[in-house]
């Protein structure tokens, strides 16, 4: 468990604030406090200043539970992936011993549980307004939909700022074009940042290739040339100076 | 009854354009059972499927990996956990990918009726697993 001390309640973006709320977090009663549903993060603060927050990257799903024969009272429950003693960069003092257990059987403590490589964290919050469980269930749908997974590995989702008009790129070019594919000069300027760096990063790499005669074969990679993780090291003897420099540029 | 969910941002309607989640936005109101990566299954009506493919639920059952069964009035489930989406044997899947994309175009192009839509409707074809793109119809079957 973990507590964070000198964390200030988040100021902008709240969507909703609850007080008068009790976190349990695998099943440990951390006692009564706020609730911040923010833009940012969600966090929760006792009265001492005491709290943590949750990025919401982490959170796997948030859900109502009315079901008083799973747990005895109607509260938000929410799933995070990681421990928070992963994820906070403050200090992490010991359990303290006289922290009582609230005795729920059903809200067993999962860490290590579920497999050696996803480990995760329950907790709920416990208004004592139960009728403000729809808004903050509400509130956190919003925020959570404005953390969309960056690790999407759909590319063609990167579609931002252009529209993609079937009828109007038919107007213009006579024919339904697609979207993704530029000559040389257009496409340089309609890369975004992302775009631009992955470019330079793949020219750097053609430049390397070349002088170091190492073959990459266009594999994307972040680590440095001496180190080939699957083993894949190919006789550079064999290559050609300026293999590359016909290639089309391709986005 | 289907509705037309709201698109936040344009990069949020051009991606459910692009992707199967236009088919999983038509899902709205049935009942299925939602697989999550982490073993739990949840099964409960679809309220809202959004583009980043987070899913909205009511009424759920829960069943989380241990087999530990939970009932849940309200359930959002983030995209990124999400192993499978059971498709109701009752959902016309290509009627609903076609439903939902004229949907989007109707909402967009109210002013101007027919024109592109019918082109792009016999252009959509479904792979499944991948992204839909703009492509001239198969060939007719022998």
């Amino acid at each position: 468990m973990v507590l964070l001390k000198n964390l200030h309640p988040p100021t902008e973006g709240v969507r909703h604030e609850q007080a008068e709320t009790t976190a349990v977090m695998d099943g440990q009663r951390l006692g009564c406090g706020t609730l911040y549903v923010a833009e940012t993060r969600l966090s929760w603060f006792d009265g001492s200043g005491m709290g943590f927050s949750l990025e919401y990257p982490t959170i796997s799903l948030h859900a109502i539970s009315r079901d008083v024969s799973a747990y005895p009272q109607e509260h938000l429950y929410v799933m995070v992936s990681g421990k928070l003693s992963d994820e906070n960069e403050a200090e992490m003092p010991e359990k303290e011993a006289d922290e009582e257990d609230d005795g729920d059987s059903s809200s067993s403590s999962s860490s290590g549980d579920v497999d050696d490589e996803e480990v995760i964290t329950e907790i709920r919050f416990v208004p004592s307004d139960k009728a403000a469980l729809e808004s903050i269930f509400s509130a956190m749908c919003e925020c959570q939909a404005l953390h969309p997974d960056p690790e999407d590995e759909d590319s063609d989702n990167d579609f931002e700022g252009e529209e993609y008009d079937v009828e109007e790129a038919e107007a213009e070019h006579g024919h339904a074009d697609i979207p993704t594919f530029y000559t040389c000069d257009e496409g340089l300027s309609a890369l975004t940042q992302e775009g631009q760096a992955t470019l330079e990063r793949l020219e750097g790499m053609l430049a390397q290739s070349v002088a170091h005669q190492y073959q990459m074969a266009g594999v994307r990679t972040d680590e440095s040339k001496a180190e080939f993780e699957d083993g894949m090291e190919v006789d550079a003897a064999a290559m050609e100076a300026g293999q590359f420099e016909d290639a089309d540029v391709e986005h | 009854m289907n509705c037309l969910s709201a698109f936040h941002s344009l990069r949020e309607r051009t991606i459910t354009e692009n992707s199967m989640v236009v088919l999983l936005q038509g899902l709205q109101g049935a009942v299925t059972t939602v697989d999550m990566r982490n073993e739990s299954t949840a099964r409960g009506r679809v309220v809202n499927v959004d583009a980043f493919m987070n899913v909205r639920m009511e009424e759920v059952l829960y069943r989380d990996w241990k087999g530990q069964l939970t009932q849940l009035q309200d359930l959002f489930i983030t995209g990124r956990n999400i192993r499978y989406i059971h498709i109701p044997d009752h959902i016309d899947i290509m009627k609903t990918i076609q439903s939902q994309l004229a949907k989007i175009h109707r909402a967009r192009n109210f002013a101007s009726q027919g024109g592109g839509r019918k082109e792009y409707e016999k252009q959509a074809v479904v792979f499944p697993q991948l992204p839909l793109h703009k492509c001239p119809p198969p060939p007719a079957p022998p």
